[in-house]
């Protein structure tokens, strides 16, 4: 393939998506949809835990997305609309929530949701006994009380202001009916489009329609999640007509599923953004020049044509580009091979001295060759980079959890709060920060924007956190990945699949043409 | 039909010699970073005059990877199975000609080490000692040992009980003696089978072990590790696959041809 | 009598030995469920949470006679990564595995012993090149390579069969094994060099032997001897490499069996590996250990019966 080629293409997605909003386009097919059939997905990944509160995994929340239903959600530009609550309102004060739910919401169990089983829901989230990923999003909250059956305030001890945001995410703001707790696991219930039916574990997940969803039936009489790890398996899958369709198209197959015509593909942008990491407290690092240097000795563009064959768009803000926070100023430092070296000499690191390893984690194959293309550049550059490849436990274990390790690279999904991502990854108090990073410049202005009501405002203090960051070289920020999916041409309603959040997929609109 | 014979042993032998040679001129004519050198232009090509044996998915000469990745291959595979052989040999040898208690307690050590699961051995080694090569050889050559001294004492066991054996025993040979003089020369041709299938194994062996992080670690090559990444698209770029896989096969089938001959040549009943 | 009890007595004492080694080794390793059910969603707080909630945190010898006591008891408890009751799950899945690893098996054996057979007594000939070179092709490129072959030639051009999937057999018996034809065959290309070889090296040996010359000299078929009485008495080392290979082949369904989706013992021991869930990883351990070591146990009966040279000790 042209590198011109690449170029084109990339510039083509990147464009759609921001016009578009990679979410809301329009849908192509004129026809009216037909009722009825079932939808053979073949699924990327293998399904764990179905308890929504109790499962981080990407795989479980994106067959999970057809099952329940939260309080609100987001549209395309990740501003929050009501969901399950048909209105909200939050005090001046920002203490107080108060959330109007729908009338007539039925569970698949055939009981109509109260404000009881959002109380349940949430104090379960909250209870650390739960064992719940998301359970610090109700930290501040004090109490939340019922005043009638459509009615919920939830009353908070101090200001919070990502909080509606954050529960527009089934991890926080799902609602599941009173005392389906300890079922979930098994057979998870909500309110969502599909009934659950069964999981035979590593093989496929069966759901149907629920006739009584609140957004109406869905068009599908069925899907079955059909979980086929192997990518060439998948794609096989795919051709031979077995799978209707198949999430993630291997990076290096997109441009072939393209080019044949009996197959559609739907790409969008960002299933996740990478960056490259450096430990800060390794000595090298502790110098900004260092920092600055590795990131000028990075073609990020060609990196992206090399690693993701071109699947994505480069970026210099994690922010999600639809995001009001997203730093459109920034511009990602251009290679400079000649002016890294000058850099590093004088932080004192001449040509040869430097001697890094870089720690890939197998889980993700295409960090294994962004780390392959790096050590070319980084040689050039007169610093020595070896590759240590790692298990996703081991990755967890040594770079996540211990900080053991000199550089590596990681990508993060479904992201798009500001300050779930700002705080959590780059305030040195945040649950994320395994690089050790200790701005107080970042800690303050995350720290100001959780309690900054006002939303543009708030914008404002985000883009100055990447502005911070870019300017420190903290972490190197690449790319954001696309997301694909492959489908036969009779699979209409593609476009509404996606969630805004990158991730998830729902079928509820989803129809099969005769 | 003698003529054969030679024939087959010399194929062997010149196949083993051309192999050995590669992987010992192979880096000093070779530069070093031709393995590592990617060409964006031309990701996974077919083999043309540029690339003769065609890229990989980083635009790597395949040719030059598979020279340079041969020492590499050998020596944990070499290495690894002679691991195996050393710790394997004593305990089958033993085992099998002692019986009774001593087999028991040897062989249900054996059986555990069988049983119990080489996956996790693999990830133990690589979690705790780290991922490099020396760590894999030692991964693999424990992994092998089970299967080694079972088939030995197997064998043992019934070389143990020949008539042969026997009257050395009644004219007062030592164990030890009756054990390298009679016993070990009338094992050596299923060890001999054993080791060349093996080192088959051993070269494969690595390309599972480096989805764990195990095995050699990019971009330095081995067969091992470039079998593994062709596995993402064997249907679109088969040589990838089929190149490191040649290599192999050649490998293997010369150490067999070399292992039959070597075989006959030791083995006491087909003189 | 007495050996098989004393070796059955043994094989109890092995299995528990192994639980121990498994148990102690998999708390060597670094991380947790906890860890790997939150992966980079984790902080330390909701982390602690859930290892509360999953048990985790009770002390090592706890936990460890908890499992002890629950096997039994019958009770192998619940994965902690998909929730489903221990039990129910290796029932299914041990069943799936049985399947490819018994139509393996066969497929190997079936393909090796007349190939290595007409290898030995065609020695040194154009024949016995043949059947080493196609049986050590099976060997020079790993299982994955042939499961993808298999895919691509029988799934994709010909469609003669499914890609991928699995059929429980209580649903529908021909069609689970239909569904696990093209894995097995795979499986079984690998196996085959291994038996082919052996069956050459051992058939060769019995062929050079007296009885072989007197069975000759009495007048009996070429084809008698060969494969009444030569093969009776080279099948030994045979079947034992067949019963090591159980071991072995437990150790490369793994592969197969995530590349055809068709998920058994090997694919859930996997991923109780590396997910670390400390419960499941003991059961599967515990029980592909134990069908291991019973197959060589009968192995080791089986060429008693066959070869009544060798003596119990």
């Amino acid at each position: 393939m042209k590198r011109r080629e690449f170029l084109l293409n990339s510039t083509a997605v990147m464009g759609g998506s921001v016009l578009m909003g990679g979410f809301a386009l329009p849908a192509l097919a004129q026809d009216t949809p037909v009722k009825g059939g079932t939808l053979i997905w073949g699924h990327s990944e293998t399904t764990q835990n179905l308890d929504m509160h109790q499962t981080g995994t990407a795989s479980s929340g994106r067959v999970l997305q057809n099952i329940h239903s939260s309080i609100v959600t987001v549209d395309a530009n990740l501003k929050v609309i009501p969901g399950l609550a048909e209105s909200f309102e939050v005090a001046e004060d920002g203490l107080t929530y108060t959330f109007k739910l729908r009338p007539n919401v039925k569970f698949h169990n055939g009981a109509t949701m109260t404000s009881a089983d959002v109380k349940y829901s949430f104090e379960r989230c909250k209870d650390p006994a739960t064992g719940a990923v998301n359970f610090e999003v109700f930290n501040n909250v004090a109490a939340i009380e019922t005043p009638d059956d459509l009615t919920v305030v939830i009353k908070m001890s101090a200001v919070n202001a990502p909080f509606l945001s954050r529960l527009a995410e089934n991890g926080a703001g799902v609602v599941m009916p009173v005392d389906s707790g300890p079922t979930q696991g098994t057979n998870p219930m909500g309110a969502g489009p599909f009934k659950f039916d069964s999981y035979e574990v590593g093989t496929v997940v069966k759901m149907s329609r629920f006739d009584d969803y609140w957004e109406g039936p869905a068009h599908l009489d069925a899907v079955e999640a059909r979980e086929i790890t192997e990518p060439t398996t998948r794609l096989t899958g795919l051709r031979t007509g077995e799978l209707h369709m198949i999430n993630d198209i291997p990076l290096d197959r997109v441009g072939e599923i393209e080019a044949d015509a009996g197959l559609q593909v739907k790409k969008w942008f960002p299933l996740n953004f990478d960056f490259i990491n450096m430990n800060h407290t390794f000595e090298p690092f502790q110098d900004k020049r260092v920092r600055v240097a590795f990131d000028m000795i990075i073609d990020k563009e060609a990196l992206m044509q090399g690693a993701l064959w071109g699947q994505g768009a480069t970026t210099a803000s994690p922010s999600f580009p639809t995001d009001a926070a997203y730093n459109k100023d920034l511009v990602q430092r251009p290679q400079d091979i000649e002016g890294a070296k000058a850099l590093l000499a004088e932080a004192g690191y001449p040509e040869g001295s430097l001697n890094i390893v870089f720690k890939a984690t197998t889980n993700y194959p295409y960090h294994i060759e962004t780390a392959q293309i790096l050590v070319e550049w980084f040689k050039m550059a007169g610093v020595n980079l070896t590759i240590e490849q790692l298990t996703w436990a081991d990755w967890l274990s040594q770079c996540w959890v211990d900080k053991d390790y000199q550089m590596t690279m990681m990508n993060f999904f479904t992201l798009w709060e500001s300050d779930f991502l700002y705080y959590s990854v780059w305030n040195s108090k945040g649950a994320f920060n395994y690089r050790a990073i200790n701005d107080p410049i970042i800690d303050e202005l995350t720290e100001k924007a959780r309690i900054t009501v006002d939303d543009a405002a708030r914008a404002e203090v985000y883009k100055a956190v990447q502005k911070q960051i870019w300017d420190e070289a903290h972490d190197i920020v690449l790319w954001f990945r696309n997301g694909t999916i492959g489908a036969q041409p009779k699979v209409m309603g593609l476009d509404t699949v996606v969630h805004p959040n990158g991730s998830n997929l729902n079928f509820h609109k989803v129809w099969l043409a005769a | 039909m003698k003529r054969f014979k030679t024939t087959k042993g010399l194929i062997g032998i010149v196949l083993l010699t051309l192999i050995a040679l590669i992987a010992i001129v192979g880096p000093m004519v070779i530069p070093p970073d031709a393995a590592t050198k990617m060409d964006m232009l031309a990701r996974r090509s077919p083999p043309t005059w540029t690339h003769l044996l065609g890229t990989d998915q980083l635009g790597r000469d395949m040719l030059y990877r598979v020279i340079l990745g041969a020492r590499t291959s050998l020596e944990i595979a070499v290495t690894a199975v002679l691991m195996s052989i050393v710790l394997g040999l004593p305990l089958g040898l033993v085992s099998g000609y002692f019986g009774g208690w001593i087999d028991n307690v040897l062989m249900r050590l054996v059986d555990t080490l069988l049983a119990f699961p080489a996956l996790l051995l693999a990830l133990t080694i690589s979690a705790v000692l780290g991922p490099n090569v020396q760590n894999t050889i030692i991964a693999i050559g424990i992994a092998f040992t089970p299967y080694l001294a079972r088939i030995i004492r197997g064998e043992a066991l019934k070389v143990a009980q020949m008539p042969y054996v026997e009257a050395a025993r009644a004219s007062g040979t030592t164990d030890g003696m009756i054990m390298l003089r009679h016993v070990l020369p009338n094992i050596m041709p299923a060890v001999i089978v054993q080791a060349t299938i093996s080192l088959a194994f051993a070269i494969l062996a690595e390309a599972g072990l480096s989805f764990l992080g195990l095995g050699t670690q990019p971009p330095a090559a081995s067969w091992g590790l470039m079998i593994q990444a062709s596995r993402d698209q064997l249907d679109v770029a088969p040589w990838t696959a089929l190149v490191p896989g040649a290599a192999v096969a050649l490998t293997v089938l010369g150490l067999n041809m070399f292992g039959d001959v070597l075989r006959d040549i030791l083995d006491p009943k087909s003189k | 009598m007495t050996y098989v009890l004393n070796r059955l007595l043994s094989v109890i004492l092995t299995l528990f030995l192994i639980t121990l080694v498994t148990f102690a080794v998999t708390n060597i390793l670094p991380g947790d469920v906890a860890m790997m059910i939150m992966g980079t969603q984790s902080n330390p707080e909701a982390l602690e949470g859930l290892r509360q909630s999953l048990g985790l945190n009770d002390p090592l010898l706890v936990q460890y006679g908890n499992w002890i006591g629950g096997l039994l008891t019958g009770d192998w408890g619940t994965s902690l990564i998909f929730k489903k009751p221990i039990a129910e799950l290796l029932a299914q899945k041990a069943v799936a595995s049985a399947i490819i690893v018994v139509m393996s098996m066969t497929i190997a054996l079936c393909l090796a012993v007349p190939l290595g057979v007409w290898a030995a007594v065609h020695r040194d000939r154009w024949q016995d090149t043949v059947s080493s070179s196609t049986s050590l092709l099976g060997v020079s490129l790993p299982d994955f390579f042939w499961g993808i072959v298999m895919i691509l030639v029988f799934a994709r051009w010909l469609g003669w069969f499914p890609s991928s999937g699995i059929v429980e057999p209580s649903e529908d018996f021909l069609a689970s094994l239909y569904y696990a034809f093209l894995p097995s065959l795979a499986l079984g290309l690998g196996l085959m060099a291994h038996l082919t070889r052996m069956t050459r090296s051992t058939m060769t040996g019995i062929l050079g032997q007296e009885f072989i010359r007197v069975a000759r000299a009495k007048g009996l078929t070429e084809r008698t001897v060969i494969w009444r009485y030569a093969l009776a008495n080279a099948i030994g080392p045979v079947i034992t490499i067949a019963g090591l290979q159980i071991g072995y082949l437990f150790g490369s369904i793994i592969v197969m069996e995530s590349l055809f989706g068709y998920t058994g013992m090997g694919w859930l021991t996997y991923q109780a590996l590396l997910n670390r869930d400390l419960p499941l990883i003991q059961a599967t351990v515990f029980v592909i250990a134990a069908v291991v070591m019973i197959t060589n146990l009968l192995v080791d009966l089986l060429y008693v019966l066959i070869d009544p040279r060798v003596k119990l000790g």
